[in-house]
């Protein structure tokens, strides 16, 4: 029971994370018809603003978890800038060409993690821990940096989802998402929804990559791992459903901790994958796709 | 309503055939048959299931509930492919060809499904047959897509007879057609009866023409049969009036 | 267009492996095995790209191919032939598998599991103690009497394999296929079974990538998990974006351009990846139809009437 506890903590966790990535990979499918594969490298820059600033912010005297905020504030700003940039240069013109904005995105994908390769080196960049110790949940030690980290997450991602639900943002979106013809018929500035849509997703990724930075090896290739897994959770729930992004990325989650516990974490991977292929001949669509 | 006499003499036979979407039931208890060598027309307003009723007859949707019947065997709940090789094959609304490929490819197209193990040379002739059927010999090397509408529509009905289906469902074939062109097309489905001995199924909204060419007439309302008979028994029928043809527009 | 390429085509390759003739081993050699084995991956990709489905899983049969090649002549010591048709028959054996049971999904679907299958398998290899795990397997050869005249051996290959699927592009088969592409429905109306079809492409395409992977094995001699992860699809779509996807052509132009510059760019420190990724990005914005497609162009704003037709084809 213990270990049960444990592992879907585990689970939680990692599943936060997948979470608001995954989040952002369905919002801009759902908004704009393309996939995104170089979602994975925004999350990778942020990560590494974080790594980069906290350090240095430390130096300068700032406690800790200040040095966290800012650097995290900075690593979402600077990546949402850079997001903006690549949607008014790229993606703006193959939106709702769905193979050609994935050409042009795993394009962005070599010329990104490469420069960043060249930048910052092959090497990790640890982010010193905001808290330390463990804290006792339901009898279950969990590392007080994850806990906050985890409950961080959880928050934002219902935060979000509330937003989508019932701001006029959020509907915006959801109407762009499901018909975008008739959005713009009912008066729904699409261009401008699509950029703030772009935005909002890429600065959701952003989050989640300065909320991994203290627990995860922080190196240009981050992003590469949580990309197949985000994509996963995405196909899995539906390309374009923001509650099948969170299934799928909750159940991904799960199988890497239940099993990369009683196996090793590349079996997890593997059984992943096969799951994925499975899955995707029962339902095509995902649990709860659209289109 | 004429009862069907057996299912074998009928080229296409639905029993009762019906399809639900969730909570909604599109079609309902449809009973239809269409006979070797006529052109049965199907009509109905918006909304009426007359879409729905065609790509339960292809194939396209497997039905609910009922049966399908085509050249006496039991289709019902089988793929667009294995419905098309018993000799049924339908259009679509829109787009119902190949825009990116020539009118001659397209055409081709229709003629390999219809003739898998034949050569080039017998497929090529029977494009060419084709093309001289709906008057586009002169188009063969165009692009499709580039094509007037009029002969889109006419290329549509070459591509789903290439394979010389014994029923050839059409679906508004006769749409954004002027009246020339309705005339033309209205004379080709004549031959294709009379000469291939073909039978054709129509979805129309164009009345003048359902009625001046149809041997036999469905009429569907909220996805149920209405009333069925021959034109001149439809115009006359009351509950088709009062439902339908009361706000017919002559087109 | 298709036409003119096959006619080109024969007495082209003829030329190229003669003059490849020119040259052993060495630098030359291997750069010549590389633009071919690129230009192999990167028509591979178009073949499937016919009937609208981007083929992410190019990378996991290639590496099928290579390593059956690895298994075919280290562990069991089989004859080379034996080991290419072998690698060629083991990707196009999982490929009618895998193909029949993904192409169901169409899109971003289908190439979200290839590129799940490429990782898959990676790891597959990583943990397979037999296969080398991460170390992968040494000591791939080709036999004494080809290894120096390897090169051409390669292009040849290639070089016939791009051919045949240019023929079938050109045939009924391929009208097929693109009609697929265009309106698959109305192709299942007139009774072609469409699935089947799309089966039929992916497994054809599958068999050739198997023989290139089983051709890099043999030349590099060495292979390793880490030489088949999802980049590798990404770079052939680099080569067929780069060189243009309306005509069998392209992707043999696409590679010959950017591995050459890949291989200036090696000299410079390992800028490979930006370098692909900035050609990639620039193709898709500026030069949709390659550089296939701008040549055609060029050639039709000055020339004859009857080169325009041709090239308007393009």
């Amino acid at each position: 029971m213990q270990n049960f506890l444990q592992l879907s903590f585990t689970a939680l966790q990692i599943g936060a994370v997948y979470i608001l990535f995954s989040l952002g990979l369905t919002l801009i499918f759902g908004v704009l018809r393309i996939v995104n594969f170089a979602h994975g490298q925004f999350f990778t820059l942020s990560a590494l603003c974080a790594s980069v600033a906290v350090p240095w912010l430390a130096a300068l005297g700032l406690p800790v978890w200040a040095a966290y905020v800012a650097a995290c504030v900075a690593g979402v700003a600077l990546t949402s800038l850079f997001g903006a940039v690549v949607y008014e240069l790229g993606f703006k013109r193959v939106e709702r060409d769905m193979i050609g904005s994935f050409i042009l995105s795993a394009g962005l994908v070599l010329m990104i993690e490469g420069a960043l390769l060249k930048l910052f080196g092959g090497g990790v960049r640890p982010v010193p821990p905001l808290f330390e110790g463990n804290v006792d949940v339901l009898g279950v030690s969990v590392a007080s940096q994850r806990l906050v980290l985890c409950a961080v997450a959880v928050g934002l991602t219902v935060a979000l989802t509330r937003a989508l639900g019932t701001t006029r943002f959020g509907k915006a979106l959801r109407a762009v998402s499901i018909d975008h013809e008739a959005a713009m018929l009912q008066g729904i500035p699409y261009r401008r929804i699509a950029f703030l849509g772009f935005m909002a997703a890429t600065a959701v990724g952003a989050v989640a990559g300065a909320l991994i930075a203290p627990v995860a090896a922080v190196t240009p290739t981050l992003g590469d791992s949580y990309l197949v897994k985000g994509f996963i959770a995405v196909v899995i729930g539906g390309m374009g459903s923001v509650p099948g992004a969170i299934l799928g990325s909750l159940f991904i989650a799960f199988i890497e901790s239940f099993v990369g516990f009683h196996f090793d974490p590349s079996v997890a991977n593997l059984a992943i994958f096969v799951l994925v292929m499975v899955f995707l001949l029962v339902r095509p669509k995902g649990l709860m796709g659209h289109d | 309503m004429p009862s069907t006499t057996s299912v074998v003499d009928q080229l296409l036979v639905a029993q009762h055939l019906s399809k639900r979407f969730g909570g909604l039931l599109a079609v309902a208890d449809m009973s239809m048959e269409v006979r070797k060598r006529e052109i049965v027309g199907l009509i109905g307003s918006n909304g009426a299931g007359k879409s729905t009723t065609f790509n339960l007859l292809s194939g396209f949707l497997p039905p609910s509930g009922g049966r399908l019947y085509i050249d006496g065997q039991d289709m019902t709940g089988r793929t667009p492919e294995a419905i098309s090789r018993r000799g049924l094959v339908r259009t679509f609304q829109h787009g119902s060809l190949m825009r990116s490929m020539t009118v001659e490819e397209n055409i081709l197209i229709g003629a390999i499904g219809g003739m898998p193990k034949a050569g080039r040379k017998a497929r090529d002739a029977r494009v060419r047959e084709m093309a001289e059927l709906v008057g586009l010999q002169k188009a063969l090397r165009e692009t499709a897509g580039n094509l007037p509408h009029g002969m889109q529509r006419l290329l549509s009905i070459a591509i789903a007879f290439a394979p010389r289906p014994r029923l050839l469902c059409l679906d508004e074939p006769l749409t954004g057609l002027n009246q020339a062109e309705v005339a033309i097309v209205l004379a080709m489905f004549g031959h294709i009866r009379d000469a291939y001995g073909s039978s054709i199924l129509l979805v129309e909204h164009n009345m003048k023409a359902v009625m001046q060419t149809c041997d036999r007439i469905y009429v569907l309302h909220h996805g149920k049969l209405l009333a069925t008979g021959t034109p001149a028994e439809i115009r006359e029928n009351q509950q088709v009036l009062s439902a339908y043809l009361g706000n017919t527009n002559a087109h | 267009m298709t036409d003119r390429f096959i006619r080109n085509g024969l007495p082209g390759l003829l030329a190229v492996a003669a003059a490849s003739l020119l040259v052993t081993s060495g630098y030359a050699g291997n750069l010549i095995i590389w633009v071919a084995v690129a230009a192999a991956l990167a028509s591979s990709l178009r073949f499937v790209l016919l009937i609208g489905e981007l083929n992410f899983s190019v990378a996991a049969f290639f590496g099928l191919g290579a390593y059956t090649s690895g298994v075919t002549t280290t562990i069991w010591e089989l004859p080379f032939w034996l080991s290419l048709l072998a690698s060629g028959g083991v990707a196009l054996l999982v490929s009618m598998v895998f193909g029949f049971v993904t192409l169901r999904v169409k899109g971003p679907y289908f190439l979200l599991i290839g590129f799940a299958f490429t990782e898959a398998l990676r790891i597959l290899y990583t943990r397979s103690e037999w296969l080398g795990g991460n170390s992968g397997m040494v000591g791939i050869f080709p036999p004494e009497a080809l290894s120096d005249r390897f090169p051409t051996f390669v292009v040849l290959t290639v070089g016939a394999m791009i051919l045949v699927l240019a023929l079938i592009e050109r045939s009924h088969l391929g009208r097929i296929f693109t009609a697929i592409r265009d309106n698959d429905n109305v192709v299942r109306s007139v009774g072609i079974p469409v699935h089947l079809t799309k089966v039929l492409c992916f497994c054809i395409a599958s068999f050739m990538t198997g023989v290139a992977g089983a051709l890099q094995a043999f030349s590099n001699n060495v292979i390793s998990p880490l030489d088949f992860s999802f980049l590798l699809s990404t770079f052939a779509l680099a080569y067929l974006k780069v060189g243009g996807e309306g005509h069998p052509g392209g992707p043999i132009l696409g590679a010959v351009i950017l591995v050459l510059l890949a291989s200036v760019a090696q000299g410079f420190g390992g800028a490979e990846h930006i370098f692909y990724g900035a050609a990639i990005v620039i193709s898709v914005l500026f030069l949709p139809s390659g550089l296939m497609g701008l040549a055609a162009r060029l050639c039709r704003r000055g020339a004859r009437p009857g080169v325009a037709r041709a090239a308007g084809d393009l």
